[in-house]
């Protein structure tokens, strides 16, 4: 059957049917057929997503697929977003773009997230690629307007720009706005997020730049644009159906009643810089956005503004709630577990949660379980660590074991408030298709650690912090390391002893000990790492490592480096 | 739980002897067959999506074929765990004591600059900073509500904008509510009179200085108002020298 197929159809049909093959998970698999198979799927693969930068490297990378049009690179694991990957620990695009220049000309999408891109990349990238068309940065850092004004400047059929979240340094005084350096013939743009710059934005460049540009469906703009001018800028661009505010200190009720005819066209809203709005305007404003899937908000919605969303907005998908006062101690928003519980009453399509609030009961995550078997993405956040249920004051493990049990498509997951080894045995036992957990404040010993690694057969990525786990589960669920993409530990228990174990005897393996207390043989074996960083590899430890990550020597047998 | 070292023959389960050589290459062993415990054949069907390996290895290809530059034996053994989790009776040898005591050692690492917990809640740091300029915003137009006859009801918003202030040479620091200020005038008296008893009566033998957000220290007086009210973390009074 194989020889056959081998030979009857000529490369050309067999590329055309391949062409139709989009998942990566098909391609990988097509390629395993046969040697021509493997060759015609290789040299047609166009989109490739590398998880982890240092899983592999450019050069193995470009070997493998010569004519790459888009490339997708996460660099710093996901904890660097709460500050605990100190700087310098790596992630540095440049060799990649650099690798990428000569080797694919005719590469037209680039996304980046955790990584660190310098302006020089952002040039190279400007000129090598004639065919540019996609560029997204999300959290990353090194980049100043400098590196965007070549960008806006070179790239003619750009039409996406994306910066979500990454920190650009604003230069602008030195070369006009950076915004100003897209051609006037240039009307390609389609999509623009702005949302995270610190700086000034031209809003005369910008008017320009909406009004020339038809296409544009997604404008997230940033704080420095009132909402009056938004109005403005929603008048010129009446195709868009995407929108971000920046700070909303305008939104008066008149503002707000213009704009009620762009509001019920958006399919997405993102208010979660908005700090002035009111809980009622709030509410005003979300019922008004009736097509609504997706919104990211302030704690001011508060219970009652997500009884009313529940209401409005029957085609919500994503609900994302964020703390007004995070470091606060009382609560100073009438926010509580009954708002999450009204929108998985009221909203059958909603799939992917991010909740913080200070107070949970296993009742409501077990109605929340029972309303929403559909949950893909359940991530909540109460805020003080290791609060129990505030009605019994129990631990939460038979909440979070309902949602693991009655959501059979959880995919991800985030865990918080007082919880024992239980619930992980809840989720070793029903998280089948579990991808990625996050576990902080929780679990009494290893044998929570082991029920994760032994019980959920599809987790990719396991991050963990201050939980008592230490070597042994570790140890005894070792390749199971070797089935995932990355594993983080910090503040655990894990001994630097263990850490050279699993170093030497696990090749495919790079384990980095992330410590800022200085060299990690100055101190007993058993003493814990501060931070541990596992991720399996096929290009061996990488060569960019700053002082305070410790890894195995390649040399030596036995020495970490 | 009682747990068993890897390939340490069942016989002997307290032994923490660990022969480094042994592991990994006798798969087939006969002391293995013994072993209890979950063994993983590590499938790489997910390897970022750019990576094929197939165990199988019929007429397939090996990980030595795709990746010719590799030198290493790519052909995957079945490997085994380093240590073996077996669900008998809890091993009294271990100290719980041990495992308290690193677990402390990391939570007492983990506290910030008297900020709580480093990196949580888990929120951005952009976010953080968002946050805390909103709460001066919010009490800002909170107080401005208040001088103008407006009364704000109902809701339970915290107002006030506590910062640490310490004085050079005085021990006890203080607490001052910068949503009552709205210059520097006003703050440095403020000030002056909560140290009243500890320091000298001139305030000009005092200079503010004041940490902001990037953890730099920072003369007050050097920055406009609003400036310095957006990113002030904490507060100092250093004497003048001279």
């Amino acid at each position: 059957m194989k020889m056959m197929m081998g030979s009857s159809f000529p490369e050309e049909v067999l590329e055309h049917v391949f062409s139709f093959i989009e998942r990566d998970k098909d391609r990988n698999a097509i390629s395993t057929v046969c040697q021509s198979w493997y060759e015609i799927e290789r040299w047609s693969r166009r989109r490739v997503f590398v998880g982890n930068c240092y899983a592999v490297s450019p050069a193995i990378l470009i070997k493998r697929f010569p004519d790459v049009r888009c490339l997708e690179l996460k660099g710093k694991p996901h904890f660097a977003d709460f500050n605990l990957v100190p700087e310098g620990w790596g992630a540095y695009v440049a060799p990649w773009i650099a690798a990428a220049s000569s080797a694919y000309p005719w590469l037209e999408e680039i996304r980046l997230k955790r990584m660190v891109i310098p302006d020089d990349s952002l040039e190279l990238i400007s000129k090598s690629f004639k065919n540019f068309k996609v560029l997204v940065l999300s959290s990353c850092e090194g980049f100043s307007t400098e590196g965007l004004a070549a960008i806006a400047a070179n790239c003619r059929n750009l039409r996406e720009l994306d910066l979500r979240e990454s920190e650009v340094e604003d230069l602008n005084q030195s070369s006009g706005h950076w915004l100003s350096h897209f051609p006037d013939n240039y009307t390609s743009l389609v999509s623009l997020n702005i949302a995270c710059l610190n700086s000034d934005v031209s809003f005369t460049a910008l008017e320009r730049l909406v009004g020339r540009c038809p296409n544009l469906r997604t404008l997230r703009l940033n704080r420095a644009v009132p909402l009056d001018r938004l109005a403005i800028l929603l008048r010129r661009a009446p195709q868009l159906v995407e929108l971000g505010t920046g700070e909303a200190s305008d939104l008066r009720p008149d503002v707000l009643s213009n704009l009620s005819g762009a509001f019920s066209r958006l399919t997405s809203l993102n208010l979660s810089y908005a700090a002035t709005i009111q809980s009622s305007d709030l509410i005003k404003l979300v019922s008004q956005c009736q097509n609504l899937q997706k919104l990211w908000v302030l704690d001011y919605i508060e219970d009652l503004g997500l009884e009313a969303l529940a209401a409005s907005c029957k085609d919500l998908r994503e609900l994302r709630v964020f703390p007004s006062e995070p470091f606060g101690v009382e609560p100073n928003v009438l926010l509580t577990e009954q708002g999450l519980v009204s929108v998985s009453e009221g909203c059958p399509k909603l799939h992917s949660v991010l909740y913080f609030c200070r107070q949970m009961s296993n009742d409501a995550l077990r109605t929340i379980a029972r309303n929403r078997p559909n949950m893909t993405r359940f991530r909540l956040c109460i805020i003080e660590p290791r609060t129990p249920d505030y009605l019994t004051l129990e631990s939460l493990d038979m909440g979070f074991g309902a949602i693991v049990e009655h959501c059979k498509d959880l995919r991800r997951l985030s865990l918080s408030g007082l919880l024992t080894d239980r619930v992980f045995e809840y989720i070793g036992t029903y998280g089948k298709k579990l991808e990625m957990l996050s576990v902080a404040f929780a679990g009494d010993s290893d044998l929570g650690l082991h029920h994760i690694l032994s019980g959920c057969e599809n987790l990719r990525k396991l991050e963990i912090r201050d939980c008592p786990f230490g070597d042994k589960a570790l140890l005894a669920n070792a390749a199971k390391l070797e089935t995932m993409r990355s594993l983080w530990m910090s503040s655990c228990s894990v001994s630097f002893g263990a850490c050279k174990l699993l170093g030497q005897k696990m090749p495919m393996l790079n384990v980095e000990v992330i410590d800022e207390r200085g060299p990690p043989d100055s101190r007993p074996e058993s003493c814990p790492v501060e931070k541990l960083y596992i991720y399996r590899t096929v290009s061996g430890p990488r060569l960019d490592m700053p002082g305070f990550v410790w890894t195995k020597d390649e040399d030596s047998a036995l020495g970490l480096s | 739980m009682e747990l068993q070292l890897g390939l340490a023959l069942p016989s002997n389960p307290t032994s923490k002897a660990f022969d480094l050589n042994y592991y990994g290459i006798e798969a087939n062993s006969k002391e293995v067959d013994h072993v209890i415990g979950p063994c993983y054949t590590p499938s790489y069907e997910n390897i970022n999506d750019i990576i094929n390996i197939d165990n199988n290895n019929n007429n397939k290809r090996s990980f030595g074929q795709a990746f010719e530059n590799s030198t290493r034996d790519r052909v995957v053994p079945r490997t085994l765990p380093l240590l073996l989790w077996n669900n008998n009776r809890p091993n009294e040898e271990d100290d719980p004591k041990d495992l308290e005591n690193h677990s402390l050692f990391a939570a007492n690492k983990n506290v910030g600059d008297g900020d709580g917990v480093v990196g949580w809640p888990p929120i951005k740091s952009w976010r953080k900073r968002l946050c805390h300029e909103n709460q001066v915003v919010r009490a800002w137009n909170n107080n401005l509500m208040v001088e103008n006859g407006y009364v704000c009801g109902g809701r339970r918003a915290s107002n006030s904008m506590y910062v640490k202030v310490k004085m050079e040479g005085v021990v006890i620091a203080r607490k001052v509510d910068l949503s009552q200020h709205h210059s520097f005038e006003t703050l440095t008296d403020t000030l002056m009179d909560m140290f009243r008893k500890s320091c000298e009566k001139n305030s000009n033998n005092y200079k503010l200085i004041y940490q902001d957000r990037e953890g730099d220290w920072l003369f007050a007086q050097d920055v406009p108002w609003r400036t310095f009210i957006r990113s002030v973390q904490r507060l100092k009074l250093l004497k003048s020298s001279g």
